[in-house]
């Protein structure tokens, strides 16, 4: 029997208004169990005045107030290690994962139960199957396999779909490379940044890795040039391969949006899953489709940490499911993830927060004057390098503190390298009001 | 076995999905049981969770199971 094209058929082409009815029935049940079991939602909503069973339409979701990053950063550290919003014990946890915090050394911290962290893979088959893995795919992670949740979920999804998994892992990217072609790997999951740096190592090798290697399919994630098109273009013709986009994050653990095989340009939203808002970032008010808005999720999936209309800070712009071709009634992201509303810098798929890094940074009483400079080595590789000035008469401390400052950054952004590099006392521009300490030199991202 | 002639949406349970939801609810009636060997009862706990999976996503149930530790 030849395969479906979709990974749950009765859903990805259930009618809009089914599709609706199920979302509210779900919501209703999950606000239910996050104000049964979790102080953070009970305050929330009793803020309000909300109970879930004013949840009579899909617009009611407008009666439940906004959560924010910083409204879980604040329960974290007055409760550590995960604040007040577990709705279980965790002790019934299987996994634990972290993500860079918005302010100072503090991360997110995540854990899952087993149904949850099976969940996360399972959305990563909905984006993989639709792309146009099978079980006769051979798929290689280039991937680290840190406590960053990364592509996790995407290695037991390729498993649960069947295909031949090889784990990349702590290897040289030279090794990568051959092991690609020595196994006749047909699939690659990657970075965008990263997809390029390996096309490039391979051709200082004088190999052609859209010749010599079995690559038909490149599945990115991690940074929003997977659907930016000049990016794409250069990474097809480099691989020979189609490449598909996919988005997701580390607090609901897993992509909320895929590109699917047709390639309309825009990345669907697992809409049985997730409620997927789009709101306008001045007033809250709900944004129409193709107009610019801000991502407000709702995930139905892990309910060890209740996710309700999270704020994400991305900039999105939503289309209707006839926008593609693939039948699916899922509505789409035009242009995937299109950046950010807020300051947050995405590094070879690490969150950034200047104010995070600058909070390390004057924890050194030797540094005076600093600048976070992120800039693009040849071509491919996002680089983040911190510009310091130590003050005069601590220039002995130089040496230790550039290793013990790349050390702490690094640890409180899932292994990260950050470059530190020291000027002349003077060089950098010293601010008394507003500075401007982050400079981003990366080329602009065009749609 | 299922107790429910419907999925979330009201429509009527073809017999492949009564099956499904069947399996389910006799995994969680086995995870239920404190007496099983580890061998039966970690498995047990792994087969509910991937029954978890397949009867959400057909919509045959939206439910926790911390209880069981899955």
């Amino acid at each position: 029997m030849p395969y479906t094209e979709y990974w749950n058929p009765k859903n990805e082409t259930l009618p809009r208004e089914q599709l609706q009815a199920l979302q509210l029935r779900k919501l209703r049940r999950l606000c239910e169990w996050a104000y049964a079991t979790t102080p953070f939602h009970q305050r929330k909503f009793d803020t309000v005045g909300f109970k879930p069973e004013q949840l009579k339409t899909l617009d009611d979701l407008r009666r439940i107030p906004i959560m924010t990053r910083e409204e879980w950063m604040e329960s974290l550290q007055e409760k550590p290690l995960f604040g007040d919003m577990l709705a279980t014990d965790p002790n019934n946890a299987i996994r634990y994962h972290l993500t860079s915090g918005t302010t100072g050394r503090t991360p997110i911290r995540v854990l899952d139960g087993m149904k949850d962290w099976d969940w996360i893979s399972e959305m990563w088959c909905y984006g993989l199957w639709g792309f146009g893995v099978r079980p006769e795919d051979i798929v290689y992670f280039a991937f680290g396999y840190g406590s960053f949740i990364g592509f996790w979920g995407a290695h037991y999804a390729c498993e649960k779909i069947g295909s031949l998994v090889i784990p990349g892992g702590a290897q040289t990217t030279e090794a990568r490379i051959m092991q690609i072609i020595e196994m006749g790997v047909t699939t690659v999951c990657s970075t965008p940044t990263y997809a390029l740096h390996l096309w490039q190592k391979a051709k200082e090798r004088g190999i052609d890795l859209a010749k010599e290697s079995n690559v038909n399919k490149v599945i990115l994630s991690g940074e929003p040039a997977g659907s930016i098109p000049a990016v794409k273009h250069q990474l097809e013709e480099a691989w020979g391969a189609k490449c598909g986009d996919t988005a997701g994050m580390t607090e609901i653990g897993t992509i909320m949006i895929f590109e699917c095989s047709h390639q309309p340009g825009g990345t669907h939203i697992i809409e049985d899953h997730f409620i997927e808002e789009v709101l306008n970032p001045v007033n809250d008010g709900p944004a129409g489709y193709e107009e610019l808005g801000e991502r407000v999720v709702t995930s139905f999936g892990r309910g060890f940490i209740p996710l309700i209309r999270y704020r994400t800070k991305d900039m999105v712009m939503k289309v209707p499911a006839s926008a593609c071709s693939c039948g699916r009634t899922w509505d789409l992201y035009s242009g995937g993830i299109r950046g950010r509303w807020d300051d947050m810098k995405l590094i070879r798929g690490t969150n950034v927060y200047p104010r995070a890094v600058e909070a390390i940074i004057r924890e050194y009483a030797a540094i005076d004057e600093f600048q976070i400079y992120i800039w693009r080595k040849e071509e491919v590789q996002d680089e983040i390098t911190i510009k310091l000035e130590i003050k005069p008469g601590h220039e002995a401390e130089w040496v230790v503190l550039q290793q013990k400052l790349a050390k702490d950054l690094a640890n409180a952004h899932e292994g990260l390298r950050f470059n530190i590099e020291r000027v002349e006392y003077g060089v950098l521009p010293h601010f008394e009001l507003k500075a401007k300490r982050l400079v981003d030199v990366r080329p602009v991202v065009q749609y | 076995m299922a107790n429910t002639d419907t999925d979330l949406l009201g429509s009527r349970l073809t017999e492949q999905e009564r099956e499904l939801l069947n399996v389910y609810e006799a995994l969680k009636k086995l995870a239920s049981q404190d007496d099983l060997p580890p061998c039966a009862a970690r498995n047990v706990r792994r087969a509910l969770m991937s029954m978890w999976q397949a009867t959400n996503d057909l919509d045959l149930q939206f439910e926790q199971l911390y209880e069981f530790g899955v």
